[in-house]
């Protein structure tokens, strides 16, 4: 059987359009790896390896939570883009605007922390930026606030102009997630999963971010007016749909990568146009929405019947979607004669991040579970499997892939220790968390008592293995950068 | 009559229709009434007077209003001008002030708005529209959490009246968006991209 060729070009993806995708990409790739170094920091510190002092601990986990949450979904947008611009008219304006917003954002959140002392952590829980009990000023919460909020403003600017060119090519986000297949007759021309993923994405993006605003200049008013006060419940419940939203968001435009690419490597289509798959992302659409109260599932005034919702949709929310994707990578993979390299690899290690790193949140969402395990390492431990070994690793496949295609990089040995480093160091990174929220270690506390200290080693030793295969990855990355940048496809 | 003359006759019949004593009695007696009913209302006759200056062109006003922006401006200060609790009391208490936002509010917010809108990039129109909905949101949110009463001349079960007016506006403009998305045709077919001629 003959290997296919999966380095083929994009015939609509021009200079222009990969100039954009690449800075993107080549953006969160360098904030990632800063990022991992802030987290192995914090590691290094827990485990009495290294001395910080306390605020400053609090100052850095601020920093690599809404860092990390926000190139996450930087790189995720730049997937995207490049997959979804193939079948629509999407604007290059509006993709460099959101990059700018998103850089003066992360220019005004870095000036709120390191100069202003903000220390709340991304969660910005009401009423604590106003209430810092002297450990920073209001300038320092009101110039993260608003750095978040200009972020903000740059993703709902990129996600109405997908949803502008989505309508205007298929009519409505109704036939863009394909539902006239779904409910229908099936003709088999439903959207392309590219537009299937995007159009879900936009549609929860756009209520996810607009309540983020809201609760965001609410949290701003306060800072300066405390005399108008927040509901603490539904400050809670705007800033945690917000966030569930968004952090779900990044893997849903990453995964495209893999519906694109994977097939590229077996030579075997990904078929999309089956009520199964378009089942799942319509499902999923509504499911992503209405399951973030699991995360007050520790809040007793919040109303009971959201908490079981919370409960059940957490079971059903992320399956549809993780099924069609792991069934449909296990089904293109069988005795594919599948060319393995970095890209490949690293896409179907995606695959598995997803899949296992849900499971433990599934546990977490257990209302008899989370009562004990919910401020402890566990919590940590599920979103650093999925984030790290799913998402990430399918920006990390989509930036090999994209330097292999069109800046002619090389294998080398290095990429499959890296690789190798990379899993293996990944999954005992997020492995020590885990063990760690099981011995009940607390979670988000500078200091450790010494029972739990070995697993904090253990964990720095694995966070600085995945540090050194990523820093490869990163700087393979940029070295076929200007190349990939510059070639005519 | 020409469609101009109408539109004309229109925006100053409804213009002069909510200067009449009891027009003015009836919405300026509540907090919602006044801000929402006859601020709209003053929006609405100045944008059907814009529209009796005929189709909106691109070389208008010298280029002084490319993409629609200086109107939009204009209008945006006029109405975040004529919403503050001070300019609703002072409208009630001083006759020149209530002839100032008579005049104000349909000649610098209805109708630049009317001559803009249409100018406006499918995008940026997309854009205020997703604003508009937190904004409201907050503002609501404001006038119902407000620890004193901010208008002399409305009781604070006026401010939960309004908040409660701006709430439903909010939840109205996400449903008919969510509609028109999900099942409607294209609002937003005819777009100019940011940064492009339109």
């Amino acid at each position: 059987m003959s290997q296919p060729d999966p380095y083929q070009p994009d015939p609509g993806i021009g200079r222009s359009e990969r100039g954009v995708v690449l800075a993107y990409m080549a953006t969160s790739g360098a904030v990632l790896l800063l990022m991992m170094v802030l987290g192995l920091i914090m590691r290094l510190d827990q485990g009495e390896l290294l001395g910080m002092a306390p605020d400053w601990f609090y100052r850095v986990l601020t920093l690599h939570g809404t860092g990390m949450v926000g190139i996450a979904g930087l790189a995720g947008a730049g997937i995207m883009w490049y997959f979804l611009r193939q079948y629509v008219g999407l604007s290059l304006a509006v993709a460099w605007a959101n990059l700018a917003l998103f850089l003066a954002g992360v220019i005004l959140i870095i000036t709120g922390i390191a100069l202003g002392g903000y220390a709340g952590a991304w969660t910005f829980l009401y009423p604590l930026p106003a209430n810092p009990m002297g450990m920073w000023d209001t300038g320092g919460a009101a110039s993260f606030l608003v750095g978040l909020l200009i972020i903000g403003v740059g993703f709902l600017l990129l996600h109405l102009d997908c949803a502008r060119a989505i309508i205007a090519r298929y009519g409505s986000l109704g036939r863009a997630l394909g539902w006239p297949q779904l409910f229908g007759r099936n003709d088999g021309k439903a959207p392309d999963a590219a537009v299937v993923a995007s159009t879900m994405v936009l549609i929860v993006n756009t209520l996810g971010l607009v309540s983020g605003a809201a609760i965001v200049v609410m949290s701003l008013i306060n800072l300066y007016f405390p005399a108008f006060q927040v509901d603490p419940l539904l400050a809670k419940n705007l800033i945690y749909f917000f966030g569930h939203v968004f952090i779900n968001a990044t893997i849903y435009m990453a995964v495209i990568a893999v519906y694109h690419l994977l097939p590229r490597y077996t030579g075997r289509p990904w078929p999309s146009s089956n009520k199964a798959f378009l089942g799942a992302w319509t499902a999923s659409t509504v499911m992503v929405i209405i399951v973030y109260p699991h995360h007050l599932l520790m809040d007793f005034v919040q109303p009971q019947w959201m908490l079981v919702m919370g409960q059940i949709i957490s079971y059903t929310s992320g399956l549809p979607v993780l099924a069609v994707t792991a069934y449909g990578a296990i089904v293109n993979l069988h005795r594919a004669p599948i060319r393995w390299d970095l890209a490949s690899a690293l896409l179907v290690l995606s695959a598995f991040g997803w899949a296992a790193g849900i499971i433990p949140a599934m546990v977490d969402a257990t209302i008899v579970v989370n009562q004990v395990m919910h401020n402890t390492l566990w919590v940590p431990g599920h979103f650093h499997f999925y984030l790290l070994l799913g998402t990430i690793a399918m920006a990390l496949g989509f930036m090999a892939w994209m330097v292999r295609t069109y800046g002619g990089a090389r294998e080398s040995g290095l990429d499959q220790l890296s690789f190798w480093v990379y899993a293996v160091g990944g999954v005992g990174f997020v492995g020590m968390f885990l063990i760690g929220g099981r011995e009940g270690t607390p979670r988000r506390f500078a200091e450790h008592l010494s029972g739990w200290i070995p697993y904090d080693r253990w964990a720095s030793l694995f966070a600085a293995l995945v540090i050194a295969a990523t820093a490869v990855f990163v700087v393979r990355f940029f070295a076929g950068l200007r190349r990939a940048a510059l070639t005519e496809a | 009559m020409k469609p101009r003359a109408g539109w004309l006759v229109a925006g100053l019949g409804g213009w002069g229709l909510l200067a009449l004593p009891p027009a003015r009695a009836v919405l300026e007696a509540s907090l919602p009434g006044h801000m929402v009913g006859q601020i709209g209302l003053l929006v609405a006759a100045g944008w059907l007077l814009g529209r009796s200056w005929g189709p909106v062109t691109p070389g208008e006003l010298g280029g002084w209003n490319r993409y629609g922006a200086t109107g939009l401006v204009v209008a945006i200060f006029t109405l975040a001008f004529w919403i503050l609790p001070l300019s609703l009391d002072t409208a009630l208490q001083d006759p020149a002030w209530e002839t100032a936002k008579f005049l104000a509010v349909p000649l610098l917010a209805g109708l630049p708005l009317c001559r803009s809108w249409s100018r406006l990039p499918g995008l940026a129109r997309a854009l205020l529209w997703a604003h508009l909905i937190p904004m409201l949101a907050v503002m609501g949110w404001i006038y119902h959490e407000a620890p004193v009463r901010l208008c002399n001349a409305y009781l604070l079960d006026q401010q939960a009246l309004l908040a409660w007016t701006l709430w439903g506006i909010a939840a109205a403009i996400t449903a008919f968006w969510t509609i028109r998305a999900f099942l409607g045709q294209a609002p937003l077919r005819k777009t100019i991209y940011l940064g492009e001629r339109p």
